[in-house]
């Protein structure tokens, strides 16, 4: 007798092509940012809300139009930031729609989306809501309470005192003993995101810095400079999905999320990633940020194009040294080129690929929850042509990366 | 004359202590020969055949600077230790480069490459008056003590 979980071949059949006639495009249908700063008088609730409204607004419908909602969770608000969908709807008004919690790091935000996209795309419903809110501590990331005392993320505090701009200064100064990157191609990766800063009404920080300003800064951990290495900051974004069918009851130029991608580190990745290591391979045929290889890989294959075909690209920043290795690891320049493009100025808006023409986290800071959400709001609006005096001429197709502690990543394509 | 502190390990099983030549104390794969730091309950090598036993292993104490940099800013606690702070990564022959305090140098003199060993050094005094100690590495001395 057959057992019950051995479909039948009928079964098996009518699933596939069920598969098949599944939604394929999503489109992009509204988007919501809250400033970037330091919100005495705000938690992570009010932040997602404000984006959320921002949200509904631009996509023309209410919180009510809304069928399913994910929620990136935020670390630094006790349980409620764990629960941060059912508290977001609560704020809202609770509708009873399906609100799950993302924690995937600091990639919570593009997670956050591809989920979203996965629940239209599955068929369960056809407009979903991706939201994030984050209310950041001051200074160096800290530990949380309850930590096992022989994890990685323990003992880097505990035993040795490497916060996380020292992971990435060990990379970094690797990186100049093996490519000859200088303390002035890392000043001016801040000084480039400084200027695009300074004209986005979103950003935190307006200053823009000369390259003597930055390399006079105090070294926090050398090569990186305190001017080289984001701020931790307030901030919500929310962005509206449907499909797109849906899409065309809303507008007639509906933008496309033509990939929302996750990734996960590979075993023997040779970066010095933090919290889940404290001992990293020294030879392996492990690529470097071997998670944020694995989501873009899978975004150029969803989205059916290749890294030379994006107008323009969002990194995350952390550090300067972070812009530099991402653009290799996301296959926009060889191994060791990532100095040559910027002082081509091929990065800059009007060169072949700007990169953080939002400003990026050098002029934001981060606010972990939200950040991933933000870059698909800076896609939206430069493909919509309206980021003013930073617009990408052309835009057309546009990519955001986040990635986040213990090996997370989320890519994001975005086209029109 | 002052009694020499106790000394206690910063986390237990990390490292062998009290011991006259220390040792981190690692996982080696009986299958795949993969080694992890510090020790691991299971094979973490998705490509091991047969997800074989892991046997506690002491790692190699000598090592070469892969990488290193002076923290200048108290890290947030639990950190209690010294700041400014050097941190490093020392390579192994068993293909992991370790993180660790550096000690015994100055960051004028470090060089990528250059061989170190691992010493368990004083990380700061509890309130008991007690020593807790962790692992560190410093330029390698030619000549035992």
């Amino acid at each position: 007798m057959e057992s019950d979980h051995v479909r039948s071949l009928p079964e098996e059949l009518e699933r596939k092509d069920r598969k098949t006639k599944m939604e394929k495009d999503i489109a992009v249908l509204g988007v919501g940012a809250h400033p970037w700063g330091k919100f005495k008088d705000k938690d992570f609730v009010d932040l997602a809300v404000i984006a959320a409204n921002e949200a509904f607004k631009d996509a023309g419908m209410g919180w009510k139009d809304i069928q399913a909602m994910v929620c990136a969770e935020t670390v630094w608000s006790g349980k409620s930031g764990l629960y941060a969908g059912q508290f977001v709807s609560r704020a809202l008004g609770s509708t009873g729609i399906p609100a799950v919690n993302i924690q995937n790091g600091c990639a919570s935000g593009a997670v956050a989306l591809a989920i979203a996209a996965m629940m239209i795309k599955s068929g369960m419903c056809d407009i979903a809501l991706a939201v994030g809110g984050d209310v950041s501590p001051e200074g160096f990331l800290p530990a949380l309470a309850g930590e096992d005392p022989l994890s990685p993320d323990s003992l880097r505090f505990t035993a040795i005192g490497a916060t996380n701009p020292v992971h990435w200064a060990l990379d970094c100064r690797r990186r100049m003993e093996e490519y000859g990157t200088t303390e002035a191609h890392l000043a001016k990766v801040k000084v480039k995101n400084s200027k695009y800063g300074s004209s986005n009404p979103l950003a935190r920080y307006r200053k823009v810095f000369t390259l003597e300003e930055v390399l006079n800064s105090a070294v926090v951990c050398y090569p990186l400079r305190l001017y080289e290495i984001c701020a931790t900051s307030d901030g919500g974004g929310a962005v509206i999905l449907s499909s797109m069918e849906v899409a065309r009851r809303y507008t007639s130029r509906p933008v496309i999320l033509a990939a929302a991608t996750l990734g996960n580190l590979v075993y023997g990745d040779p970066t010095v990633q933090i919290g889940s290591h404290v001992a990293y391979k020294v030879n392996s045929s492990v690529p470097m940020a071997s998670e944020v290889v694995q989501s873009s890989r899978k975004a150029y294959e969803e989205a059916g194009i290749g890294p030379e075909e994006l107008d323009f690209a969002e990194l995350p920043d952390n550090s300067s040294w972070h812009e530099l290795m991402y653009m290799e690891a996301l296959g926009f320049c060889g191994p060791g080129e990532a100095e040559h493009l910027l002082d081509d100025g091929a990065t800059e808006l009007g060169g072949k690929l700007p990169i953080n023409a939002s400003g990026g986290f050098a002029s934001f800071g981060e606010a972990v929850a939200a950040q991933g959400l933000l870059q698909v709001y800076e896609i939206v609006r430069q493909l919509r042509g309206a980021a003013g005096p930073r617009q990408v001429e052309g835009a057309k197709v546009g990519f955001g990366q986040v990635y986040g502690a213990q090996g997370n990543a989320g890519t994001v394509i975005v086209k029109k | 004359m002052d009694s020499p502190k106790e000394q206690i390990p910063v986390a237990e099983g990390v490292f062998t202590w009290p011991s006259d030549e220390p040792c981190l104390i690692g996982s080696r794969c009986e299958t795949c020969g993969e080694h992890f730091f510090p020790r691991a309950k299971s094979c973490q090598n998705p490509d091991c055949p047969d997800k074989g036993d892991v046997k506690e292993v002491l790692l190699s104490r000598n090592g070469k600077l892969w990488s290193y940099t002076v923290q200048h800013y108290a890290p947030p606690p639990p950190y209690r230790g010294p700041v400014p702070l050097t941190i490093g990564l020392v390579e192994l022959p068993e293909n992991l480069k370790i993180m660790g305090q550096l000690t015994d140098c100055r960051e004028e003199d470090l060089k990528i490459g250059m061989d170190m060993e691992l010493v368990i050094e004083k990380l700061f005094e509890d309130e008991e008056g007690r020593e807790v100690v962790t692992w560190k590495f410093r330029p390698a001395q030619a000549g035992k003590k």
